[in-house]
Formats: C-alpha cells, sequence, structure tokens
C-alpha cells in the first residue's frame, strides 16, 4: 500500500532503477581500461593534439568520470602554444 | 572428435550452476546421449550430494590428473541412467592441483568417448575459473535477475571472450514473474538487454529445486515441476532442437495442460 502511493507520487519501480543503474554500471566495467591501453590512449591524444598545438607533455590525464547517467572520458591538457594556421577556405 | 565440451560459470557464487549442470546432464542422458559431468570446484564439492552419489565417491579429478587412477576408476555411473557419469571434485586439494593445460587434454580425451562434457565452474574468476574452461568450445553463463549477479555475468563474459571462447548462452535462474510484473525484478529483455549475449532460457525461482537437492535427485525426472520443464527445455536448445522461448519463462496455458496431462 504504502508502494503504491510512493509509486503515485512519481517513485520509479526498483526493476526499472536497477536496470538503469546496471546500463551504467556495465558501460564503466567494460570501458575500464589497463593501464597499458591508458598510457597507449594518451600518447595517441597527445600525438594527434600535437598536430594543431605545442602540448605540455607531462601535465596531460585521461580520466573515466562515471555520472549519474553517463560514463565520459575526461582528457585534461595544457597547452603552451597554438599554432598559427592559413585559414581553410 | 565426437562430443562436445560444455562449462557452465557464473562468476558470482550460489546462482545456480551445479544444479545447472545437473539437470542439464540428467535431460541430455535420458535423451539417450553418453554425457560426463565433471565437477571443477577443487575443494568445495557439491555435484555429487546434487546428483545423490556422494556414497560412491573414490576417485576424484586431481587423481586423474596425477595419474593415481584410470580415467574410468573415477568416473561414477549414475543411479538411473547407465550413459550419464559423473567425476568428482577433490575436496581436500587446492585449486592450483590442476593446470588449465591439463584439463585441455583431459577433456580432449572425454570427447572421444561422450557426446556432452559438462563442466561445473567454481565461483570466481581466478585459478579455478581459467581451470574450468580452458577444454571448452561452448559456455553457458548464469545469472540470477540480481545487480550483483550480472554484473559479474557481464565480467565473466568479457574473460570468456578474451580467451576466445565465444559460443556464450545465457541462462536467467531463480526468475520471480510476480515481482517482474510489479516492477519490482528485472525482466528477461532487461537482463538480455544489458548483458548482450543470446537467451538459451530462463528457470523460475521454485521451491521443488530445494526439495531435489535434498533427495539428490535431480528435477527433471519429476515432470510436474516448472522449474524441470524448464531445464529440460533448456537442454533441448543447446541440444539444436527447436524449442520457442517464451518470453518469461512461464510455460503459458497450453504448456500447464499439457503438464496436467501427463502427470
Ligand atoms: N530456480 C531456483 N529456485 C530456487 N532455489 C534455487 C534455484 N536454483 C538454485 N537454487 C538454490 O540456490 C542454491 C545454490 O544453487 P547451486 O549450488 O546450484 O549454485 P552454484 O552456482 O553452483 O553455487 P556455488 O557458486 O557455491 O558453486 C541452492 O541451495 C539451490 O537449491
Ligand atoms: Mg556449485
Amino acid at each position: 500500500m504504502l508502494k503504491a502511493i510512493r509509486r503515485f507520487f512519481g517513485e520509479r519501480a526498483s526493476g526499472e532503477v536497477a536496470r538503469k543503474r546496471m546500463q551504467v554500471v556495465l558501460m564503466h566495467d567494460r570501458v575500464d581500461l589497463t593501464p597499458d591501453i591508458m598510457e597507449a590512449l594518451k600518447n595517441d591524444i597527445l600525438a594527434v593534439l600535437s598536430r594543431y598545438m605545442e602540448i605540455d607533455n607531462k601535465t596531460i590525464r585521461v580520466d573515466l568520470e562515471k555520472g549519474k547517467e553517463y560514463t565520459a572520458l575526461v582528457s585534461n591538457v595544457h597547452i603552451k602554444r597554438v599554432y598559427r594556421r592559413a585559414a581553410t577556405s | 572428435m565426437a562430443g562436445k565440451t560444455i562449462v557452465v560459470t557464473s562468476g558470482k557464487g550460489g546462482v545456480g550452476k551445479t544444479t545447472t549442470v545437473a539437470n542439464i546432464g540428467t535431460t541430455l542422458a535420458k535423451k539417450k546421449y553418453s554425457v560426463v559431468l565433471i565437477d571443477a570446484d577443487i575443494g568445495l564439492r557439491n555435484l555429487d550430494v546434487v546428483m545423490g552419489l556422494e556414497n560412491r565417491i573414490v576417485y576424484n579429478l586431481v587423481d586423474i590428473i596425477e595419474g593415481k587412477c584410470r580415467m574410468q576408476q573415477a568416473m561414477i555411473r549414475d543411479r538411473k541412467l547407465a550413459n550419464l557419469y559423473i567425476i568428482p571434485a577433490a575436496q581436500t586439494r587446492e585449486k592450483n592441483a590442476v593446470q588449465p593445460e591439463q584439463m585441455k587434454t583431459l577433456c580432449a580425451e572425454l570427447m572421444e568417448e561422450f557426446d556432452f562434457v559438462l563442466i561445473d565452474c567454481p565461483a570466481g574468476i581466478e585459478q579455478g575459473f581459467k581451470n574450468a574452461v580452458a577444454g571448452a568450445q561452448t559456455a553457458l553463463v548464469v545469472t540470477t535477475p540480481e545487480v550483483s549477479a550480472i554484473r559479474d555475468a557481464d565480467r565473466v563474459i568479457g574473460l570468456l571472450e578474451a580467451a576466445m571462447l565465444h559460443d556464450i548462452h545465457l541462462i536467467i535462474n531463480r526468475l520471480n514473474q510476480k515481482m517482474v510484473k510489479k516492477g519490482d525484478m528485472m525482466s528477461t529483455q532487461d537482463i538480455v538487454g544489458l548483458l548482450a549475449v543470446p537467451l538459451l532460457g530462463v528457470v523460475p525461482e521454485s521451491e521443488d529445486v530445494v526439495v531435489s537437492t535434498n533427495r539428490g535427485i535431480p528435477l527433471v525426472h519429476d515432470r510436474g515441476s516448472r522449474a524441470g520443464v524448464a531445464f529440460q527445455r533448456i537442454a533441448a536448445r543447446l541440444n539444436g532442437e527447436n524449442v520457442p522461448l517464451d518470453d518469461n519463462g512461464a510455460e503459458g496455458f497450453f504448456g500447464r495442460m499439457k503438464r496436467f496431462i501427463w502427470s
């Protein structure tokens, strides 16, 4: 009865809550990359960015951030200098 | 090689691996296939009591591997079915008494003789798991509709794929249809959607499982049991028979009628 009232006021059924939570947890587990892969990923990001700007190699960080409804790959890079480029036509 | 080796695994403990091995194995044997069940849960032997064969054990899996007995000496024949055998686990040894390579060799040998080699995997993802999956071509991953079991199942599926074992099927055990209807349990569709491996079948939560374990007689010998019927259908699908998957693991009206008439 109490449960029915709480549902009425918008509480989600626990099965649905579980499914949503598992979606996030499994995604996070699956992208839980090994340190080796993390290192390779960091180097690749560096290589790409270096084509456009001068990067402080020592400050780059790559982390997985787990939000309530999403998992994000967050990279923090300190830029030293951006190359001047000819405007693309 | 004539036969096929199938490992039943889960990650999380207590979700129904041993129950599944006993019931699928018994069903296949009732279909006249030759079947051997290996208890790979070294140190925590269980399959023998579930099958009601605990009084007949002389040798075990580690004895075979260490050459202390011949393979046939460690195989215990089922009480009802002459073409069904189990190889019990060693109770007083460590998991590392066996190596994956040795399991591979043993499974290959058994496949020469048997149509089905079913392996009861221990819980966890360490040495015992690696041994249990080493010789298998197919994996059945058992989960219950609970978050921890599903998470562990996902981890195990990842490890199986990493070990190049790609023929993976899902079994959902202990589904409570009433709770699903109320919205208080993840549904079959929810779980299959999360784990993204093909579903082999759904077994309902049932007191019959406890009763059959108490007696040491696999559920599938009892025609009146819903969980038993679910295991029979799972075994048939594993055998490539065309048995439709009903979406919630329940049999529906005609299934119930048939059962009523049979029993
Ligand atoms: N469908 C079911 N309904 C009710 N009880 C069940 C069901 N399936 C399994 N059980 C019960 O759950 C318990 C654990 O089952 P089982 O021993 O098969 O699991 P397991 O995965 O082999 O465990 P372990 O990881 O310890 O080896 C047993 O007591 C069994 O009777
Ligand atoms: Mg077990």
